[in-house]
């Protein structure tokens, strides 16, 4: 028999290090003569996609297209050190760090473009400055120019620091970290009673990331999370024999393949990080974290039954099922 | 007759051009695009069949180049991922992959993409479940498959468009 | 991996001549989708491998008055979309489509899941449900035609002698109105070894009991084979609930030991039950 199941998982996930763990970020960006940014910062894009957003956020602030500015990232001998890509803290510190460097640069162009083109509200766009009259503007290109020229300093680096205090030690209270990220997902199951397997039909996931800067990207974080959820909960399973792995290769270790992927369905929730670069926090770990209790949720709205270990695979289901039908005879 | 330690003269067409290379008979034609060819889009993942990174067309059909001797490819045609598109001239799939976002830490993607063409070749639309099926040899562990499904199936609407004789005339 | 001689003949006497000479030593690939992880891992280390691939006569499917020959090099992708398979043994269909996924499906071959002797395999149960004959040929003992369910003595090795190759299998088509159904339990929906799969290949009589049926399992026991006890409970009765019930029984004691964790002896039992009613449900071939 063939039994459906629907369950929620709910989390919140701390941002950064925390604990009072060291956890900074640096970037630095130059104004070239000819107009182009570079910017440089240790930290690594492996896939997730830092390099597009901080170029996004550089390019928001400078009035420039993302797409026209150089980054030179993760090499220690020419970027300066923005710790490690890891407990999403990416967007949230050396995005950060970005914003700030960027901010910096501009104040100095901003001078000296008032200098030019008189004081008043002026704005970074489109590749120029504005201000509110038309015909007073000056390109990005010629700005800089100018400022080599006039020998202002256009290179900036900025320093972003999220330590935070530690947790009481007689207590354990305590604002632990910088910022959270919070996040309910829902999975609807179908459970196979008779050989105990698990197909995930749909996830619905909502997750609060203060900020999507590149929202396409929040979802890519979403339903890869989501997959890996997944085979955590279902398929998963580091296995070893007398101090020997027995899952060492990928037709050992059983992750989702296509063939798996249920639909999923995400919403992004922006509850704006005061701290954070234009409210963003991050979405990394948590895309993940609330998948394997939704679903093991779900199995025991389908089949009344507690699933306490993991993974959930047939053999495992089957044999819950069987103890459960004994304890019932039993009673 | 060649001895076990000797080398032999391969013949093979990757993608389109005449190959000749010294092969020794252990090596993969995994291990002959790469280090011999230069081929590196090809990847080398687990090098057993289960992941599909090294994922090339051999005379028309999707195989793992780290499943193929590189003697067993003699007078084959290979494309590779370096023979799909260029920077400067996309292949439609790859287009599809940037404007869909399904690329992450891009190690699946030259195998996905070989799979994804091999599947469009013999079936210009294919259905969602086909699509799953068609890619189903290559796992990827960033994206959960959702936006690499939807970047082929863009491309299976737009032949399906193309293919569609307008009506209403 | 460690150095051999690579062999490739053009036709199956330039084949069995190496085979002769080099016998013992000699290991054959095909699709290499099982061979060369093993000799990657050195878990074989032959002088010398033979590739068939090359070999016109090995390959393709035809059909000979009322049998269906394939050459042990077609793939399961040729398999898949062949019309006369689909037509006339659409239980192979199902089978091969349920081996990895495309890339393995492509270079994989019915051949080599036989010769490889998994107890994993997916298509040798049905081969062996389909009562499918080997064609082996040697220089010394020239051609000679086993059963499909002899093939396999122990996990991982056949009962053919070194020097001979599998050049054909042979299949009957199935009578009209024969039943199938087939069915892989594995964690996963693609690339997946399978916890279990069943065969079954059945015929009712005019009267609705059965008078034909062969039901292999694979991946429950070392070597597949058919179920007797579960076949002979049913054989020339018809298929009443109580009497399912009774088979199944049969078929989970017929299971040896060793092969099976617990829990998959209920799960085997309500499979098979579920595969036997898919059959039975099933339109059959015309």
């Amino acid at each position: 028999m063939k039994k459906r199941g629907l369950g929620v998982g709910c989390m919140f996930y701390g941002i950064g290090f925390g604990f009072s763990r060291q956890d900074i970020s640096a970037a630095t960006i130059e104004i070239c003569e000819d107009g182009s940014v570079i910017v440089r910062s240790g930290e690594v894009d492996y896939g997730q996609g830092s390099d597009t957003i901080f170029c996004q956020m550089v390019g928001e602030e400078l009035g420039i297209p993302y797409d026209s500015i150089q980054l030179i990232t993760a090499d220690t001998f020419t970027t300066p050190n923005a710790g490690p890509t890891t407990a999403s803290r990416v967007t949230y510190v050396t995005g950060n760090a970005m914003v700030k460097a960027a901010r910096a640069v501009k104040e100095t162009m901003q001078s000296v473009a008032e200098d030019i083109l008189g004081e008043g509200d002026l704005v970074f766009m489109d590749g120029e400055i504005r201000s509110e009259y038309p015909d007073k503007r000056i390109s990005f290109r010629d700005l800089a120019k100018t400022c080599h020229a006039r020998g202002v300093q256009i290179v900036e680096t900025a320093w972003q620091d999220i330590t935070t205090k530690d947790v009481d030690p007689e207590t354990g209270q305590g604002d632990a970290y910088a910022t959270y990220g919070w996040a309910s997902q829902l999975a609807e199951v179908e459970v196979d009673t008779e050989t105990g397997r698990v197909e995930v039909l749909r996830i619905i996931a909502a997750h609060d990331v203060g900020k999507a800067i590149n929202p396409s990207n929040v979802e890519g974080q979403i339903e890869g999370g989501v997959l890996q959820g997944m085979g955590y909960a279902l398929t998963e399973e580091i296995v070893q024999e007398g101090g020997y792995l027995k899952t060492g290769s990928l037709g050992d270790y059983m992750m989702p393949t296509s063939m798996d992927t249920p639909r999923i369905d995400s919403h992004i929730v922006e509850v704006a990080d005061p701290d954070g670069p234009y409210g963003a926090k991050g979405v990394g770990e948590p895309a993940l974290i609330p998948t394997a209790p939704a679903i093991l949720n779900a199995i025991c709205d389908a089949l009344d039954i507690r699933v306490t270990e993991l993974p959930a695979n047939p053999e495992n289901i089957k044999r819950l099922i069987l103890e459960k039908g004994k304890e019932e005879e039993a009673s | 007759m060649a001895g076990k330690e000797d080398k032999v003269l391969l013949r093979m067409k990757v993608n389109g051009e005449e190959a000749e290379v010294a092969v020794k008979p252990t090596w993969t034609l995994l291990r002959v695009l790469r280090e011999e060819l230069g081929f590196t889009g090809t990847k080398k993942g687990c090098e057993q069949g289960d992941c599909g990174a090294c994922t090339v067309i051999m005379d028309g059909k999707a195989v793992n180049a780290c499943l193929v001797l590189a003697l067993q490819a003699e007078s084959k045609e290979i494309e590779t991922i370096e023979g799909l598109g260029t920077a400067d001239a996309l292949h439609p799939l790859q287009k599809s992959f940037i404007e869909h976002g399904a690329v992450q830490c891009g190690f699946c993607t030259p195998g996905m993409l070989m799979s994804a063409e091999a599947l469009l070749r013999e079936n210009r639309k294919p259905s969602l479940e086909e699509i799953k099926i068609g890619i189903s040899g290559n796992l990827c562990r960033c994206t959960g498959y959702t936006k690499i499904i939807k970047a082929i199936e863009s491309v299976s609407q737009k032949n399906r468009e193309a293919l569609t004789p307008f009506r209403g005339q | 991996m460690q150095n051999y001689q690579f062999h490739g003949p053009r036709t199956v006497g330039e084949a069995l001549n190496i085979l002769s000479e080099r016998g013992d030593g000699c290991r054959i690939i095909a699709g290499g989708t099982d061979l060369i992880p093993a000799l990657r891992n050195e878990d074989i280390l032959p002088d010398s491998v033979l590739n068939i691939l090359e070999i016109d006569e090995l390959t393709g499917i035809s059909e000979e008055g009322d049998t269906i020959r394939i050459g042990p090099t077609t793939t399961f992708t040729e398999i898949i979309q062949s019309q006369v398979i689909k037509r006339s043994l659409p239980l192979l269909v199902e089978a091969a489509s349920s081996v990895g996924g495309p890339t393995i499906r492509n270079r994989g071959t019915i051949g080599g899941n036989i010769c490889n002797g998994s107890p994993a395999a997916d298509v040798l149960p049905a081969v062996v449900a389909l009562d499918g004959e080997l064609e082996l040929q040697s220089k010394a003992l020239g051609t000679r035609i086993i059963p499909a369910a002899e093939a396999v003595e122990a996990p991982y090795q056949t009962r053919f002698n070194r020097d001979e190759l599998l050049t054909g299998i042979l299949i009957k088509k199935l009578p009209s109105e024969t039943r199938y159904a087939f069915e892989k339990l594995a964690s996963r929906n693609a690339m997946a070894r399978a916890y279990m799969n069943i065969s079954i290949v059945l015929k009712l009589d005019e009267k609705g009991a059965f008078s034909d049926l062969r039901i292999v399992p694979g991946t429950l026991e070392a070597v597949a084979r058919r179920m007797s006890a579960a076949e002979k409970i049913l054989m020339g009765r018809q298929p009443e609930d109580s009497l399912v019930e009774e088979a199944a029984d049969a078929f989970v004691g017929d299971l040896a030991g060793v092969w099976i964790p617990d829990y998959k002896l209920p799960v085997a039992r309500s499979v098979f039950k579920r595969v036997l009613k898919r059959a039975l449900n099933g339109s059959g071939v015309e």
